[in-house]
């Protein structure tokens, strides 16, 4: 057994099967959409090399910029306003005495329902005819409005119903952060005398600020990436104003059978969250290593 | 020694057993068609080469995807499945596997990238046209019809119905029956608020002030796919401008020429003056029939299919008499032939080219017991649905249905007809199109802004 483990072909051995299925399905398909991404490839008719023009029509597109300044929406949306809400959730949930657990259950529940579902759910919360909200606003004498239909709204509406189903999942992993400082720290800050909200701003928050920046990080990940919410809930309308870069993609892609003009697009929007990431992991998301 | 043999007989088991995992699982067909390829080898044993005896042929499955899913298609369904009844007893071992999606998934969204995989499945829904039967037929991928029609000998028993499915001269695409689209409207609120039939320009604008004065919307729209308002923007365009859809294609027709754009801005007069129901960039294809059979509007446009909604036991079964059809009136000035409908045979079944033996007897079956005079009856006594084929006075005189009967009227009446632009237009002209519609109506963009966008796209697939 020793001498086995001497041996360089018994590693081989061990890691060739994970190789060959990194390559398979991770490695060839990301290789080979890099390739399609310079044709003009429709699955259908022969494949020509057209060099850049995918990526030209990319940024030429007027619809590809306005789908752009959606993802920025939802970044701007989710580490403007999601972040500070979660944070606060996750410290009022951490300070109650009772309840604890069907606190963190209930916040958590959006976060393992499937999107379609939550789709279904709030495309009926924003139904203008039978929905509660208009019956609602009804009640007050405010005339129903149309979340999903009005170019208005639509945008809104989405990052409402995207911001619940995410919010629960951090406020967890906040929470869990929370709980994991130890209590001795607190009681020392409180027998001196700091209040309750001293006590988390000065404390508490400094204590749980990597991973907060964790949190700010995947929720810019999560904005570059969305598309499942806006293809069940608006397919990108009305009128394109809720069209997000992935669903602008999949549409291309999948609906045109532009495949070409489909992997030029998702290499934009690779490049854009590795970019979007990258910066916010050398400036504002530098964060020390803490020991308690 | 012994170790180094031990490791690579390992190594092999483990890569073998990958690439087994990775293998295809198409042991199936090869046993069961043992003369799959037929020219493949002429020397083969006479026993093997001669036909099998069908007691021998083993079971196998011919994949059929179809769009009749949900309650208003159940007649349809019910026509589908009988059919498929009847093929599976026909043919030895035989078993269909239905695969029913929406129509707009598999048209735009599952057929193409199967058709682009290669992998489609064997009998499918499929509508004509450059963007879609003939741009497969092009590539390959759907069976070359012509043979089998001449074999089955049905083909002159169909009407002049192939055109959106006819590349060089071969046929790669069987209509199941036609539409032509139209106005319905609810007779009982017309009589109710003293209307006439929405026979002339005049009455229908009149109706349409008149309803919308009443707090009921004058035509039920759900525009939130837009190939649903896109049938009446196409029917107008048909109006206003000679040549279309036909012309777009050769130029002579220009999206923003001033005829197209007159016809684009009546529709976004329309809707400013709010003829249509309110959010209905929201609003879905069966929201619209929804708030037409719920009286929530006087009128919809919509192809003769939805006929069979109205009737006992179907989705909009309150409806029952209460529904009138008539084409969309002359407009009174306006270029185009104003007697001409819009009426397609677009949609119906194609097959892959990718078949063996089996699954072609299989599809031979289908084809006959799919496209006879039996069954082309009763998609139109049962569902609505106007033939593909010839049928006789006899059973046409069959028709009972009211809004069928109209239907038929309709059609009679009409002076000439032409088909749907989703069916000539390149597929990115018309999703340009759908775009462009889609912000007209929220306003984002002008009749003329539309017309440029979409010429701009037309004239680049033009030159290709």
């Amino acid at each position: 057994m020793k001498n086995a483990l001497r041996n360089p072909a018994s590693y081989l051995m061990f890691i060739i099967p994970t190789i060959a299925l990194y390559g398979l399905f991770f490695l060839y398909p990301m290789f080979s959409s890099v390739v399609y991404a310079f044709t003009n490839w429709n699955g259908l008719e022969e494949t020509k090399f057209i060099g850049m023009a995918n990526f030209e029509t990319a940024f030429g597109d007027s619809n590809f910029r306005s789908a752009i300044i959606n993802n920025m929406y939802f970044i701007v949306f989710s580490v403007g306003l999601q972040v500070p809400i979660i944070v606060l959730l996750a410290l009022l949930i951490s300070n109650v005495k009772r309840f604890k657990g069907f606190y963190k259950t209930t916040v958590f529940i959006p976060s393992i329902l499937s999107t379609s579902v939550i789709g279904i759910l709030w495309g009926f919360i924003y139904d203008p005819d039978i929905g509660p909200i208009s019956a609602a606003l009804k009640f007050f004498g405010i005339e129903p409005i149309y979340w999903l239909a009005d170019s208005k709204w639509a945008m809104i509406a989405l990052l409402l119903t995207n911001a619940w189903q995410w919010v629960g999942f951090f406020i967890v992993l906040i929470l869990a952060a929370i709980l994991a400082i130890p209590k001795d720290i607190d009681e020392a800050a409180a027998i001196d005398g700091a209040n309750g909200t001293q006590r988390a701003w000065y404390l508490t928050i400094p204590l749980i600020k990597p991973i907060i920046s964790v949190v700010v990080m995947l929720s810019i990940a999560g904005a570059m990436r969305v598309v499942d919410i806006v293809l069940v809930m608006t397919n990108g309308g009305p009128a394109g104003t809720t069209e997000v870069m992935a669903s602008y993609m999949v549409n291309k892609a999948i609906k045109y059978g532009d495949y070409g003009y489909g992997m030029a697009l998702s290499i934009i929007i690779f490049a854009f969250a590795l970019v979007f990431t990258a910066i916010y992991q050398l400036t504002l998301g530098k964060t020390e290593r803490i020991e308690y | 020694m012994k170790r180094n043999v031990m490791v690579i007989l390992t190594l092999i088991l483990a890569m073998s057993t990958m690439l087994a995992a990775c293998g295809g699982k198409n042991n199936n067909n090869e046993a069961s068609s043992p003369a799959a390829s037929p020219s493949a080898s002429p020397s083969a044993p006479a026993s093997e080469s001669a036909s099998p005896s069908e007691e021998t042929v083993e079971p196998f499955t011919v994949s059929l995807r179809h769009i009749q899913i949900g309650e208003p298609q159940k007649f349809r369904k019910a026509i589908l499945d009988e059919v498929v009844k009847r093929s599976e007893a026909e043919v030895p071992g035989v078993k269909f596997e239905l695969d029913g999606i929406e129509d707009a998934v598999n048209r735009f969204t599952k057929l193409p990238a199967e058709m682009a995989a290669g992998n489609p499945p064997k009998i499918f829904d499929l509508f004509g046209g450059n963007a879609d039967a003939l741009k497969y037929a092009k590539a390959g991928r759907l069976l070359d019809l012509t043979p089998i029609l001449d074999e089955l000998g049905i083909k002159d028993k169909f009407l002049n119905v192939f055109g959106q499915f006819t590349l060089d001269g071969k046929i790669y695409g069987l209509p199941i029956g036609g539409s032509v689209e139209g106005v319905f409207y609810n007779t009982e609120i017309f009589q109710a608020n003293d209307l006439n039939a929405p026979t002339t320009w005049d009455d229908l604008v009149k109706a349409a002030d008149a309803l919308k004065a009443k707090g009921i919307t004058p035509f039920a729209m759900g525009s939130q796919a837009a190939w649903v308002p896109n049938m009446l923007v196409g029917t107008l365009v048909g109006r206003f401008a000679n040549g279309f859809p036909n012309g777009i294609v050769t130029g002579e027709v220009k999206w923003n020429s001033p005829e197209v754009v007159g016809a684009l801005s009546l529709y976004q007069d329309w809707v400013k003056n709010g003829y249509f129901t309110k959010g209905e960039l929201g609003k879905s294809y069966d929201d619209m029939l929804n708030d037409f059979a719920a009286g929530k509007a006087g009128m919809m446009f919509d192809g003769s299919w939805r006929s069979s909604a109205f009737k006992e036991g179907a989705v909009a079964a309150s409806m029952t008499g209460k529904v009138g059809f008539v084409a969309l009136p002359a407009l009174p000035n306006a270029a185009g032939d104003q007697t001409s409908l819009n009426a397609n045979f677009s949609n119906g079944y194609g097959f892959s080219s990718d078949l063996d033996e089996n699954e072609l007897k299989a599809v031979k079956s289908f084809i006959k017991n799919l496209y006879n005079d039996e069954m082309q009856l009763r998609g139109l006594l049962e569902d609505g649905v106007l033939p593909s084929m010839k049928l006789s006075d006899e059973s046409l005189a069959k028709v009972t249905d009211p809004v069928v009967k109209q239907v038929l009227d309709v059609m009679k009446a009409a002076g000439s007809t032409f088909v749907h632009f989703d069916a000539i237009a390149q597929k990115p002209v018309y999703s340009e199109t759908e775009l462009q519609l889609q912000k007209l109506i929220a306003g984002k963009a002008t009749a003329q802004e539309f017309g440029d966008a979409v010429q701009k796209v037309q004239e680049v697939e033009n030159a290709k």
